[in-house]
Order: C-alpha cells, then sequence, then structure tokens
C-alpha cells in the first residue's frame, strides 16, 4: 500500500488565500471543490501532481511551500477550459496564476520563464531567435519583422511599461534604472 | 479591407513561412494589412500575465493602442496571441479601475488605450468575414480525397466570454471543419478534437508529459477517422505538432507520421502559393498532400 502523507493543516500558513485573492484570483473562496475543472484540465490528462483543484484545495488550507516546491503551476496552458465549466464561476485559471505570481515574489520561477520575461525586455519578445533572419529571407520575407525588435523606438516604450510594473521591484531581470522615472511623454 | 497584422513571436521568428502564407492570403483574398509596425509580444502567459495583471493589460493595450491609431482591427494566427489580448481587451473594457490604472502607466509614453479596436483570430476572420463561399470561388487548386483531423486549439473556444467571435457551442467546434471542407477535403469529428497540444507551459515544464497529450490526440486521428493530415487554427499547436512526431517515433511512442500543417498554410496552397515559401520550414512531410493538390480547370 503506498504511504499516506498527513498534512497538519494548522501549520498551514495564515494568510495565504487573502494573498492569492489580492493576486487576482478574486473569488477564490467561492470553490467547492466540485472538481468539474479538474475534469476538464488538460493537466490532469498529461498527469501532473497539482492541477487547477488540487492548487485551489492548497490555497485554502494554507500550504504554500508545497505548491512552491512543485512545478507544476508552470505547466497550466491557460486554455481555461476550467474558467468555461466552472459551475460557481470561481476562474480556476485566474487562480493558477495568482499563484504563480505569488511563487515569483519568493524567487520561484522556472529559469525558462526568467528567460521569457528576460527576452521580452530586452527585445520585446518572449520567444526570439537571432538567427531567424535566414529563414524569413528563404520563405521571401525581409529579414526584420516589424516588431520591438527592429524598432527602437517602440522597445524603449515597452520598457518604459516594464519598469513601471512590479517586475521592476522583484529583481529577478536587470532592467534599466533609468527608464524607471520617466513620467510623461519623455519617449 | 484593411486589417492590422500582429504577427506574434512564434511566427515571426520560428514559423515565418506561415506568416508568409497569411500575407499571400490575404493579398489573394483582396485584404489589405497593416504591419502594425511596432508591436511587441501579446504578452504570452509565462511572461508578464505571471507577474502582475496592470503590467500584462499594460503591454496588451500598447499594441492595441498601435491598432487604434491606425484604425484597423487585428488579426492573428497564434491562439495565445488571441487568448492573451482578448483577456486584455475584456478586462479593460469591463473594469474601469483597472483601465484607469494602466492608462495611468501607459502617461509615461503619452499613449491612451480606448478600447476601439479589437483582435480577431485569422480562421475566425475567414468564416465570418470573408465567407465560406468566397474562399470557395477564390480557389485555383482543391484537396479532394484527403481527410483532415482539425485541432482548432484551446484558445479559439475557452473561455468563450471573452472572445468578441466564436463558435456557437465551444464544446461542439464546426469552424475549422467547414473551413477545411470549402478546399474540397473532409474533416470528420473525431473523439479527441477538442483535446490540448501540450504546448506551450506544459511542454515548457515537462516535454514527456506534453507528449501523452499528442500521442493521445494523434491515435484518436489515426485510428478513428485514418487522417491523411492535421490542421490546426493555431501557431502554438502548428509547432507542437509539426516538431513533436520525430522525436515520438525514435522513442517508439508512435510508429506512424500525421503531416501537420496550419490552415493559413493550408488555404495559402490552394489559392496558389509556392509551397517552398508557404511550408517550406515544415519537418513533417508534405509531399504526399502537396501530391493531392488538383488544379481547378
Amino acid at each position: 500500500m503506498a504511504e499516506v502523507e498527513v498534512l497538519n493543516i494548522s501549520e498551514g500558513e495564515v494568510g495565504f488565500s487573502d494573498e492569492i485573492i489580492k493576486l487576482g484570483a478574486e473569488e477564490l473562496l467561492d470553490c467547492i471543490q466540485c472538481a468539474k475543472c479538474a475534469a476538464a484540465c488538460p493537466m490532469v490528462l498529461a498527469g501532473f501532481e497539482f492541477f487547477n483543484k488540487r492548487i485551489i484545495q492548497s490555497i485554502l488550507i494554507g500550504q504554500k511551500e508545497i505548491l512552491l516546491d512543485d512545478n507544476s503551476i508552470w505547466a497550466c496552458q491557460a486554455c481555461n477550459r476550467c474558467t468555461e465549466v466552472c459551475p460557481r464561476k470561481v476562474e480556476p485559471f485566474a487562480v493558477v496564476m495568482a499563484m504563480r505570481r505569488s511563487a515569483i515574489r519568493e524567487f520561484a520561477l522556472p529559469t525558462l520563464a526568467i528567460e521569457g520575461l528576460k527576452s521580452l525586455y530586452d527585445v520585446g519578445h518572449a520567444v526570439y531567435f537571432a538567427n531567424a533572419g535566414e529563414n524569413r529571407k528563404k520563405v521571401g520575407l525581409p529579414e526584420k519583422p516589424p516588431t520591438t525588435a527592429n524598432n527602437p523606438q517602440a522597445l524603449k516604450e515597452l520598457r518604459i511599461l516594464m519598469n513601471k510594473s512590479v517586475l521592476s521591484s522583484l529583481g529577478i531581470i536587470p532592467m534599466d534604472a533609468g527608464l524607471s522615472d520617466v513620467t510623461c511623454c519623455e519617449v | 479591407m484593411k486589417v492590422g497584422f500582429f504577427v506574434g513571436c512564434n511566427t515571426a521568428f520560428n514559423r515565418p513561412d506561415l506568416e508568409k502564407a497569411f500575407r499571400f492570403v490575404m493579398n489573394a483574398l483582396g485584404v489589405e494589412i497593416d504591419d502594425l509596425d511596432g508591436q511587441s509580444c501579446c504578452p504570452s502567459w509565462g511572461t508578464m500575465p505571471s507577474v502582475d495583471e496592470a503590467g500584462w493589460y499594460a503591454l496588451g493595450a500598447r499594441n492595441f493602442i498601435i491598432s487604434e491609431e491606425k484604425n484597423v482591427d487585428m488579426v492573428t494566427v497564434c491562439g495565445s496571441c488571441y487568448g492573451s489580448l482578448s483577456e486584455t481587451k475584456y478586462n479593460l473594457d469591463k473594469r474601469a479601475e483597472l483601465r484607469e490604472k494602466v492608462n495611468e502607466m501607459l502617461k509615461a509614453i503619452g499613449k491612451e488605450y480606448k478600447g476601439s479596436t479589437k483582435i480577431r483570430l485569422a480562421t475566425n476572420f475567414f468564416y465570418n468575414e470573408i465567407g465560406i463561399e468566397k474562399i470557395k470561388n477564390a480557389l485555383k487548386y482543391t484537396l479532394e480525397g484527403v481527410t483532415i483531423g482539425v485541432q482548432p486549439g484551446c484558445h479559439s473556444l475557452w473561455p468563450s466570454e471573452v472572445y468578441s467571435e466564436g463558435e456557437k457551442d465551444p464544446f461542439h467546434p464546426v469552424m475549422l471543419r467547414e473551413l477545411c471542407e470549402a478546399l474540397g477535403a473532409s474533416a470528420p469529428y473525431y473523439s479527441r478534437i477538442l483535446d490540448c497540444c501540450g504546448m506551450g507551459g506544459m511542454r515548457s515544464t515537462n516535454v514527456e508529459a506534453s507528449y501523452k497529450l499528442v500521442k493521445t490526440k494523434l491515435d484518436s486521428m489515426k485510428e478513428e477517422i485514418k487522417a491523411d493530415l492535421l490542421v490546426t487554427g493555431c501557431s502554438s499547436c502548428l509547432i507542437q505538432f509539426d516538431t513533436a512526431q520525430a522525436p515520438m517515433r525514435k522513442d517508439k511512442k508512435i510508429d506512424y507520421e500525421i503531416p501537420s500543417i496550419h490552415y493559413v498554410q493550408l488555404l495559402a496552397l490552394c489559392l496558389g502559393a509556392d509551397p517552398q515559401q508557404v511550408v517550406g520550414l515544415s519537418t513533417t512531410d508534405l509531399s504526399g498532400i502537396l501530391g493531392k493538390l488538383k488544379k481547378i480547370n
């Protein structure tokens, strides 16, 4: 028989639910653990240990450490089947995203997520291949697409917005401090 | 008619043949494209949406503002971009306090989000704006005798409330099937039609787990309808099905290949595009399908 793990829920982190609600999961407490979200979730089909229903349950009993130690929240596909089927309008996807926001504030995020954020700040694209120009030319396109990657003014705008966001206070990626003081129209 | 082309990261840098296909199709159908110069990542789910709501919507709003300044709706071939930007618009249009906060951030770059334009998914645009009849009349080649397994993609379906246009019933999608049938192919129902491709966060977190979803889907398509071709409405699904099959065959997880293509690429081929330009970066073998394109006299 598999070993049963017993949690002492009196040791759960008090205030964890409130933190998650503030980070964007406003309907968290309406969850009745009916598992309709789990029945629809691709993460269940793929065999992840923590998926929408179990993530919500862990939050409700204050098990923050367990969720920080597991990378399941980063495997969410943002497919929103759960949001569509939830009979209580909890928006389980919003809970998963709020949990990611909580994890990021504890520096518990995968390397790929850090790289994606860095790439977004550096060129304006989470996915970017510096050598894509060759393939672009091969299919008859200009080497450079008309995006922030080739438009310094647009990239500066994007960076100013990222500097204005919470990201700038988290120290996850290097950011240009000089852009933080821009107040209006100084682009 | 004019639209803004929201190209997205994966299409511009990973599958520019899909970008070429979109430009070819729009030109062939008489739709003018604005490049929305200065656009950025939507932003994708693993970046700003995972950090902070206001930061997410501020970056999304900057993309919308470019289309507002050009007075065009945006069209994308990427489900992830469609999803992230649809959520941005839905929340900014509905939540006044949030819009105020985001517009306060946007002041720093001298801009304001007004909400006057939409984001549309290419397949929805073809179905609702161009229409099946006009597509049929424009064809130079048809695909008779080809059986297609369609992959609409999660972000064309749910959450239905945030999308400006979509299926009557998001659990029984018909639009992509009808769009494929317009090309002369058959596109029957199969039991895993709704299943997720496993790309995105799941593939980045655990590639083997994501291949389980690929296998379940492909097996269903193969056994139930004997699909000759997989057609997606989303560039992320395209990349997953086009690149996952070779390593899965090598590991003996599957013993077949279903060539995989985006609907925009298939439509480009049927409108007479050069295959080297519109499917030239495919990993799966499309030669069998290309051989079945039949010229209309």
